[in-house]
């Protein structure tokens, strides 16, 4: 698996290149946290001081000891309930015959494609009416099923590149359809249910208008919600913006130089047996 | 398989049925009846002790520092004098508001008092449905009726349907005052050798002659699209004065079509042809124009008393505050009003506890408090002596003068339900060069048309 | 640990290629009423949190309604408007222009990228590239919106950049011009797109046999040829996924646009979402929301459908 110094340059070239591309603007994020609150109309620019204090000013404003809080056991919850449920389904879509599979999983495709716009409101009075706003729940249901969608598709792929052989050997060895998932199908799937669990935890670690139409309480807002406290009727404050944007951030990139490890560690080669 | 095709079928039909079979809104046909039956209910009382131990839940937008401050100082000293009371704020940021107020006071567990946005789409709205209280009685009984000028009450009333804003009801006071105008850099125009502009004529030479000395005139982002609103307001009610805006506004009389409001596009049309505004406003975020003019990056910059405390702090005593009159007048004409207005809702019960915290918000002693704060207060108390020469003096006396002089016309957006959309494109269309005079007024004239068929 | 590792072997020989679908075995897959047990947990939540709010907005779209009180019935007007309003169809344009940006050139570059990645998996530094390409994606776009702002002002970077190799006459406000503006939007599209489609391809290329890339390596293939004999074809699900997601990502675009230019300038922006999210919202046109929000919906699904038709071909069962 080698390859020329020549092509190790042009490759480090492109990578860098992009890599730029990709952080300028972060950069650009960073530096606005960090000018004096105020300073900062929007504009790209060095500070001549570096603010600190904005992020704990930005703490405060934005609420995020309780939303931040809030936001993980919401997404902590929305990635083991869809992964469990979707790994069930999956399997079932991939595997197993029976009459209007097909029909159902489509079906279920279609939550990929709906924009929030189209079921929000109609979501929201009926969530009313059984005294379900206002909670967790409320949260936490409505975005499983939007993630469950891309789950199921995800899995489903996954399973069904599983190779047969291999099923119907565990089967000769009397191990039923619980056992062969959970002992054959899952483990080697690993990378594949990380990477869905991390974009499940992202997307869901970012929405916003769900959680701003269905609750009220403090308590139970998440953290991009405190994003708006930034942005009044007539101003915006952008240092401390960009400052609450990293705090709101940090933990799902955490989460990914974590993660990534994990899914990318089989990549190539002989590191699959390792 | 046939056979449960079949009861699939017959399943998800019964279930699209079941899911279809009423109107939506059905439910809250009979939640806006309840509302305004609680309105005529019970005896006033100012007595908020009486009340015994409650919890008020208030809605509000003043996310912005220096009145963010204020308002929890205000709820601190509001639970101190009625230890029974204990405020439940939740406060959301203009727009968030405006996205879940709606569904909010419609709730069964609706807050008692909320911020609501003047005109159509929000006030007029929430009136029709029943889901603010009017609050005339209390107006009487607290005398906002008299503490507040006509022209501000005007402004938070509606007819009884919702159909007609600056109607017979009155369903909010306001906390603060708003006036949008020309804030200018005192030293370049002392070095440019121009007095302080006080007509909308003035104003075009004063932006000639700095942009023949090579500084730009007046400085301006629009991305946000609501400054748009406030640049061509201001131009526009001193080329057709206060009485024709508020008449066209509330859809009296007048055309978006009539010479006063042409004019007064064919004037941004010749100031940008000119290069007195910078190119490509629409790009430059509003944030970035007003740190830009605090820089000295321009001689003029229109925006609202809302910058006070922004611009003061960033330029002292060096950035001053005026709004312009007609041709041939000294009396400024300008853009402005109210901040949005204190209402009590529909559905609550506790309207006596409801009504007192609005008084107390509201009051001389609040003004004070607000002031403090770096906020215009709706009516400035008359003790009130603000440094000589500071921008806030100017910003108050601009405030007192246009409500003494009745010079204050409604932001325009208040005209039908779409037209902050409308005019804010269009403004945006004109300052690019991509709309005509003629065309911009076109583009407003059939909004409004629009709105006044269906009423 | 051993005998799952083994099993990855197992299923990335046969991945590639799309061979798995021929594997001569059947047998597993017999008819099986079980199946709806497994499926039925699932189906539930999305049939009650999503499907049916879908077929309610469906129905809200045949009425007129302010949100509150009394609806009246408006037929099909409301989507009669969408076909005979030009504001709404050219916001449907609009959101064509954006899959452009938000979705083929996102995944042109990350074949590019994954190209040069999967070959080199040695580079010193790669976790850090990967890392650093993937964050975009995870920053709320509110605020690396206003980022984008700064740097197309008319004194931003991109402009500094022009100046400065003697392009003045080019500069410009490039989210305040009316021809600049979509593609500026679009651009920011593309930059949040290339790390989620990088991810993407990276998990498939993870499935592949190490062993592949060094028998076609030793043919002397180079970085072309073992793309396209090797990675491309077993990560051709991974990229219709990618396009999938990253299409409806154009179209569902709201808040991108919502903090960069409001629609403007004019309405040189406007989306589908935003004006069905303005209309809920705002002007609280319920009926007229939902008849875009679900002719939006419909076209995802045509599009997406479309798209699915590049899907390596599944068995028939």
């Amino acid at each position: 698996m080698r390859i020329t110094r020549g092509e190790a340059l042009l490759n480090y070239g492109v990578l860098t290149l992009f890599s730029l591309m990709a952080v300028v603007p972060l950069i650009g994020v960073v530096l606005t946290s960090l000018t004096p609150s105020g300073q900062a109309g929007g504009g790209l620019r060095v500070p001549d001081r570096l603010a600190f204090e904005n992020f704990s000013e930005a703490w405060d404003i934005g609420r995020f000891g309780s939303y931040l809080l809030s936001s993980v056991i919401v997404t902590v919850s929305v990635v083991v309930l869809t992964t469990v449920l979707a790994t069930f389904a999956a399997f079932a879509f991939a595997r197993m015959r029976f009459p209007l599979s097909n029909t159902i999983f489509y079906l279920m495709l279609v939550g990929l494609m709906l924009p929030a716009e189209a079921f929000v409101i109609p979501l929201y009075y009926n969530l009313r009416s059984v005294g379900l706003t206002d909670s967790y729940w409320a949260l936490i249901l409505p975005q499983t099923a939007q993630s469950l969608a891309f789950a199921v598709f995800w899995l489903r792929n996954q399973f069904r590149q599983f190779p047969d052989g291999i099923v119907e050997a565990a089967r000769i060895d009397g191990a039923g359809d619980i056992r062969v998932l959970w002992r054959i199908i899952v483990p080697p799937s690993r990378p594949a249910i990380i990477t869905m669990c991390l974009l499940i935890s992202m997307w869901t670690w970012n929405e916003f208008l769900i959680p701003l139409i269905m609750v009220t309480r403090e308590s139970l807002r998440t953290a991009p919600l405190g994003l708006a406290f930034f942005q009044g009727q007539h101003a915006t404050d952008f240092a401390l913006l960009s400052a609450a944007g990293i705090i709101v951030a940090a933990p799902i990139v955490l989460l990914y130089v974590v993660a990534q490890r994990h899914f990318i560690s089989g990549m190539i080669g002989g590191s699959v047996k390792g | 398989m046939r056979r449960s095709t079949l009861t699939g079928a017959a399943t998800l039909a019964a279930l699209v049925l079941t899911l279809t079979a009423c109107a939506p809104g059905g439910g809250s046909a009979t939640s806006s009846e309840a509302g305004s039956a609680t309105a005529s209910s019970a005896a006033l009382s100012t007595d908020v002790a009486a009340a015994g131990d409650i919890t008020l839940t208030v809605w509000d937008q003043n996310t912005d520092p220096g009145i963010n401050d204020a308002q929890e100082a205000l709820n601190t000293a509001f639970q101190e004098k009625y230890p029974n009371v204990k405020i439940e704020r939740v406060s959301r940021s203009f727009a968030d508001l405006k996205t879940t107020l709606g569904l909010a006071l419609d709730a069964p567990d609706a807050p008692d008092v909320v911020q609501a946005n003047q005109g159509y789409p929000d006030m007029g709205t929430f009136v029709e449905a029943g889901l603010l209280r009017p609050i005339g009685d209390y107006a009487t009984l607290y005398g906002w009726d008299t503490a507040f000028p006509a022209q501000q009450l005007s402004l938070n009333s509606f007819s009884a349907d919702g159909k007609t804003w600056q109607g017979d009801n009155l369903y909010g006071v306001s906390q603060t005052g708003e006036v949008v105008g020309v804030y200018y850099n005192k030293a370049k125009l002392a070095e440019l050798g121009i007095t302080k502009p006080v007509t909308i004529e003035d104003f075009g030479a004063a932006l000639q002659t700095a942009s023949a000395a090579g500084t730009l005139p007046l400085e301006f982002g629009n991305t946000e699209k609501s400054p748009g609103i406030h640049l061509f307001g201001i131009v526009q009610a001193a080329t057709l004065g206060a009485t024709g805006v508020n008449e066209l506004v509330s859809g009296k009389s007048g055309a978006w079509t009539d010479a006063g409001t042409v004019e007064a596009a064919d004037l941004l049309t010749q100031w940008t042809t000119a290069g007195y505004l910078p190119t490509g406003s629409s790009g430059i975020s509003r944030d970035a124009a007003r740190d830009n003019f605090a820089g000295g990056g321009s001689l003029f910059y229109v925006d609202g008393t809302w910058r006070l405390s922004q611009l003061g702090e960033a330029m002292g005593d060096n950035v001053g505050f005026l709004a312009l009159a007609p041709a041939g007048s000294t009396d400024p004409v300008t853009t402005g009003g109210v901040g949005l207005a204190w209402a009590i809702t529909g559905k609550t019960t506790k309207t006596d506890a409801a009504a007192a915290y609005i008084d107390f918000i509201t009051n001389p002693a609040a003004a004070a408090v607000l002031l403090e704060n770096g906020n215009l207060p709706a009516v400035v108390p008359a003790d009130y002596t603000p440094a000589a020469g500071s921008l806030e003096s100017d910003v108050i006396s601009t405030w007192n003068t246009v409500n003494e002089t009745n010079g204050l016309v409604p932001y325009l957006d208040y005209a039908t339900p779409t037209f902050y959309d409308t005019i804010t494109a269009a403004v945006q269309e004109l300052v690019a060069g991509q709309y005509t005079p003629q065309q911009f007024a076109d583009t407003l004239q059939a909004d409004a048309a629009k709105f006044a068929e269906s009423r | 640990m051993v005998a799952s590792a083994a099993l990855v072997d197992g299923a990335a020989a046969v991945a590639p290629g799309g061979s798995v679908a021929s594997a001569p075995t059947r047998g597993t897959r017999r008819r099986d009423w079980k199946g709806y047990l497994y499926v039925l947990p699932a189906f539930v939540v999305f049939a009650v949190f999503l499907g049916m709010p879908l077929l309610q907005t469906v129905w809200y779209s045949f009425w007129n309604w302010n949100g509150f009180g009394t609806a009246t019935w408006a037929g099909l007007d409301n989507y009669t408007e969408i076909v005979s309003d030009p504001s709404i169809l050219r916001s449907f344009g609009h959101s064509g222009v954006l899959i452009v940006f938000y979705s083929f050139v996102p995944v042109a570059v990350a074949l590019m990228l994954t190209a040069i990645l999967s070959r080199s998996p040695r580079l010193r530094g790669l976790g850090l590239f990967r890392t650093l390409l993937f964050l975009p994606q995870v920053i709320a776009s509110v605020v690396v919106a206003t980022s984008w702002i700064a740097i197309y002002s008319p004194d931003g970077l991109i402009n500094q950049g022009l100046r400065a190799v003697g392009l003045e006459g080019v500069t410009r406000a490039w989210l305040g011009d009316f021809d600049t503006a979509l593609p500026a939007i679009g651009l920011v599209g593309t930059w949040l797109g290339i790390g989620l489609c990088l991810v993407l391809f990276l998990s498939g290329v993870a499935t592949i046999d190490g062993e592949l890339f060094e028998a076609v390596r030793l043919d002397g293939a180079g970085l072309w040829r073992e793309f396209f004999a090797i990675t491309l074809p077993a990560i051709r699900g991974h990229i219709v996924i990618a396009l999938t997601l990253t299409i409806v990502a154009a179209l569902k675009t709201f808040d991108l646009v919502y903090v960069t230019t409001r629609g403007g300038p004019g309405s040189a922006t406007t989306v589908p979402a935003f004006e069905a999210y303005n209309r809920a919202f705002n002007t609280r046109e319920v009926g007229s929301a939902s008849a875009i929000a679900v002719t939006l919906t419909v076209v995802i699904l045509l599009i997406t459908l479309a798209v699915s038709r590049l899907q390596p071909k599944e068995d028939p069962r």
